[in-house]
């Protein structure tokens, strides 16, 4: 007889190793231990378990990768999926981390490279899932910045809620995820346009929304938790030096707005900042 | 040594479509059941959704990812995962389920069947014990319904699972609707089981409905609990008294008020089957 490692070492092959494969890729010594009494013979009772293995971690990725899905097709989707879960098993306990390798997987199959953008709408709809259980935060409110005062300003410096990240493409992914989600995505129509998304989780809820350059810039500096005056002066390459503060002003009431805010704890000096 | 967790009567499983009741003031239920991995994560609204639980109904967890009877090291991250949830959310006990789903360091995301002999009964033990010491309390493991079973097993699966019970000192979540799957597709009379399992052990009972898809039967989860297992709840209710019981229901989950309908159900037969009881030793 096997041992137990023996054992579920055939057993794990013979349902996995081909996802969606059928018995053909059964180890013969695993059906030789399998018991085949009453309606069902030894095959037909490890189909059941290969059956679940891949029908239980194909709708996982189509939940994950809903849009992707729907381009794809029941078919397609189906056959990447295949080939995706034979070249990444599940690796983690938890099913919610299946797909991390979904959207460079799509980059580099052949058969879908008629569909180009295919791997950032995925990478799109991945950020989504990421931000959605990311950590919580309390985020700034507008009330807070309507009680600084003037001198208060230059040295003021933000972080971003932890549930919230930068997406770059090579392609409008925001309009082809829309569309692919109404189903009126002309999958010829797509055409090439660098785009910087931020996504982002306020309450339960997850957002996303293109960004022009004087956002990137000024994000940039948020993130390198550079102060207000500093992102001001970044500012001044792409708007006139005058508008450059109250172009900084009007996106910082546009993310307090999204939540996307928390104050840095403490500034340049390492003294507490005084809480909202 | 001995096994006991508190009777918190008749519970449901806590799933994402019944969040909205949770905020609304309307889960008036006994007590829930949360899925350990579902919550393993850093924020969002299913944590906010647990928290919001336990302030409605005691609360339990229970887990599909431990591998209990993998051959592979005990994954010690995941086990940190669940110590720190149990922390947080302090649930009234934890449990996961007799059989294994990795191997190689690869996740089938399945409960898959173990073969019932000595070696694998040294091992599970030898797994729960370990577990228990790293969580710092007892679990129970649940029978799980099964397809296949191996024709090197030496004994049937009640009396692996009393074995496992008694020597790794652990407790059981019998699930009623998984015997009455398992004795279907195996050819066991599912009235010895439950007479086999020892009562002093028996810490919880998992009812659900399955599928009947001809040649088998596939626990699917996805219907109300049948006839003969609602029979067989009754027997495990004379077997075993007073049982904390939990209705699970997994896809085309029903509107809440269903699932309510029958952990009341359950709640009746408990009642009708222990007044019997008492009015025979009267």
């Amino acid at each position: 007889m096997p041992s137990l490692r023996e054992l579920q070492s055939r057993f794990f092959n013979s349902i996995a190793r081909v996802p969606g494969g059928g018995s053909a890729s059964f180890d013969p010594g695993l059906v030789h231990l399998v018991e085949g009494r009453g309606q069902l013979g030894p095959e037909e009772r490890i189909n059941i378990y290969a059956h679940m293995y891949y029908a239980r971690l194909h709708e996982v990725l189509r939940e994950d990768f809903p849009r992707v899905a729907a381009i794809l097709g029941c078919a397609g989707f189906g056959a990447v999926t295949r080939s995706y879960l034979a070249c990444h098993p599940s690796t983690h306990p938890s099913l919610r981390h299946l797909g991390r390798h979904f959207a460079a997987f799509l980059d580099t199959r052949p058969e879908v490279a008629s569909l180009p953008f295919l791997g950032d709408l995925a990478r799109l709809e991945w950020t989504r899932e990421e931000v959605c259980d990311a950590p919580d935060a309390e985020p700034l409110r507008r009330e807070y910045l309507q009680s600084l005062s003037a001198d208060e300003w230059p040295d003021l410096r933000f972080q971003l809620i932890p549930a919230f990240q930068v997406l770059q493409s090579d392609w409008p992914v925001h309009e082809i995820w829309a569309a692919a989600g109404e189903e009126t995505l002309d999958r010829g129509c797509a055409r090439r346009e660098k785009t910087a998304l931020r996504v982002w989780r306020d309450g339960f809820a997850v957002y996303h929304a293109k960004m022009d350059a004087p956002e990137q810039v000024a994000l940039a500096g948020v993130r390198a938790s550079e102060p207000f005056a500093v992102i001001c002066a970044a500012l001044e390459s792409l708007v006139p030096a005058v508008e450059a503060a109250s172009a900084m002003g009007s996106l910082l009431l546009r993310w307090i707005a999204d939540g996307i805010l928390i104050r840095l704890p403490q500034n340049e000096n390492g003294t507490r900042n005084e809480q909202p | 040594m001995a096994f006991t967790v508190p009777y918190l009567g008749h519970g449901v499983g806590l799933r994402t479509k019944h969040f909205p009741h949770l905020w609304e003031g309307t889960a008036c239920v006994d007590w829930f059941e949360a899925i350990s991995e579902n919550f393993m994560i850093r924020g969002g609204r299913p944590l906010a959704a647990l928290e919001k639980a336990r302030e409605v109904a005691p609360l339990v967890l229970h887990g599909v990812s431990l591998s209990l009877g993998s051959t592979d090291p005990l994954n010690i991250a995941y086990l940190d995962d669940l110590h720190a949830l149990i922390c947080r959310f302090e649930p009234a006990w934890v449990s996961d389920h007799l059989c294994w789903g990795s191997i190689g360091g690869h996740y089938a995301h399945d409960l898959l069947p173990l073969p019932y002999t000595e070696e694998a009964l040294a091992h599970v033990v030898e797994r729960v014990q370990a577990v228990q010491d790293r969580l710092g309390r007892q679990i129970l493991i649940e029978n799980v319904s099964s397809y296949l079973t191996f024709s090197h097993s030496l004994m049937p699966e009640w009396e692996f699972l009393r074995a496992i019970a008694e020597r790794a000192d652990c407790g059981i979540l019998l699930d009623v609707n998984n015997i009455y799957v398992s004795a279907t597709n195996h050819g066991f009379n599912p009235e010895e089981y439950i007479k086999g399992v020892p009562a002093d052990r028996v810490g919880q009972i998992h009812l659900a409905g399955h599928s009947d898809m001809g040649k088998y039967l596939f626990d699917t989860h996805d219907g109300p609990v049948i006839a003969p297992v609602w029979e067989l709840y009754r027997l495990a209710v004379r077997r075993y008294g007073r049982i904390s019981t939990l209705i699970e229901w997994d896809d085309k989950i029903p509107a809440f008020a269903v699932l309510c309908a029958e952990a009341e159900r359950a709640r009746t037969i408990e009642t009708e089957e222990l007044e019997l009881a008492y009015a025979k030793s009267a």
